[in-house]
């Protein structure tokens, strides 16, 4: 009984994943970094994304509060959304990559209007990625549990 | 033997093939690796990496450390440096490491993607510039080389 949940839960972990490379919310560097997960490191993917999430509110907390401010440090928001970038690049985060670009453009370009929409993107595109982050992880434990009680 | 092209293209389903996966390598030696970025994530992921394939990692979040620490004796086999960074750039670290007499491998990771950052960080002495993310398609081949097993493309 176990075995069929077990292997039901993981058919459903692939296939959500893989809904996510379709929409294009991940991409490939999401699915290396799956590949390094192994018996000698069976919590990497949780800690990684634990580690982005937490590096991506802060920044984003950062880049609001630039943002409020009349007059825009456009130098000082750059370097936010230079880290994010990074930071999304590195997990395979492409959308929310791309919405770092678009604000970069925007910020270059010392438009506070287009900023301000920019950001709005990135803090949706966020939110969208960390709930189905959250989902991901919340099936990873159901099937870790399973398999521990059936040891 | 050249890798395939990679045709993973996010959004429209398509499938993904992937002519190198980060567990593909097994190394016969003990490599150290320094991880020089800013970032707390990406500094920690790229450890988390090199660590995955056996090397022996070090991390500092600036420039000045990552000098220091190689004035002070400390000798690695490779070095990941981001050009953004605080304290001391990327690329005046990557000078003074360089004028020191260190010729250990060094790869300018970095968010930047423009043709002159990437000439600013070979011409301040980096080996390889990578846009981030770092993949397995320029990591392999270069612990390969590292590990003696063949030359890297």
């Amino acid at each position: 009984m176990n075995q069929m949940a077990i292997a039901a839960l993981k058919n459903q972990y692939k296939s959500f994943v893989q809904s996510m490379f379709d929409e294009g919310v991940l991409d490939n560097q999401f699915s290396q970094l799956q590949d390094l997960q192994d018996s000698s490191n069976p919590n990497f993917v949780d800690e990684v994304i634990t580690l982005f999430c937490n590096d991506a509110e802060r920044i984003i907390t950062e880049m609001n509060r630039y943002l409020n401010y009349q007059n825009v440090d456009f130098s000082k928001l750059d370097s936010h959304v230079h880290q994010l970038k990074g930071s999304s690049s590195s997990i395979g985060a492409h959308r929310l990559k791309l919405a770092c670009v678009n604000l970069r453009q925007a910020s270059y370009e010392r438009n506070k209007e287009e900023c301000v929409e920019a950001f709005n993107s990135i803090r949706h595109e966020y939110c969208l990625l960390r709930s189905k982050f959250q989902f991901l992880m919340q099936i990873e434990r159901r099937i870790v549990a399973l398999e521990n009680n059936q040891q | 033997m050249a890798p395939a092209a990679d045709e993973a293209k996010s959004g429209n389903g398509g499938q993904i093939q992937r002519p190198f996966t980060f567990n593909e390598i097994v190394l016969r030696n003990r490599l150290t690796a320094l991880v020089v970025d800013g970032d707390n994530f990406c500094r920690l992921l790229q450890q988390g990496i090199l660590q995955a394939y056996g090397l022996q990692t070090q991390t500092v979040d600036n420039g000045d450390a990552a000098v220091e620490l190689i004035a002070s004796g400390a000798k690695f086999d490779l070095i990941l440096i981001d050009m953004l960074l605080p304290i001391l750039d990327g690329l005046e670290a990557t000078r003074r490491i360089r004028a020191m007499g260190v010729n250990c491998k060094m790869l300018g990771v970095t968010a930047f993607s423009g043709e002159r950052e990437r000439q600013a960080f070979l011409a301040a002495g980096v080996d390889l510039f990578v846009e981030k993310p770092l993949g397995p398609e320029v990591l392999i081949p270069i612990l390969r080389e590292l590990d003696g097993q063949y030359p890297s493309i």
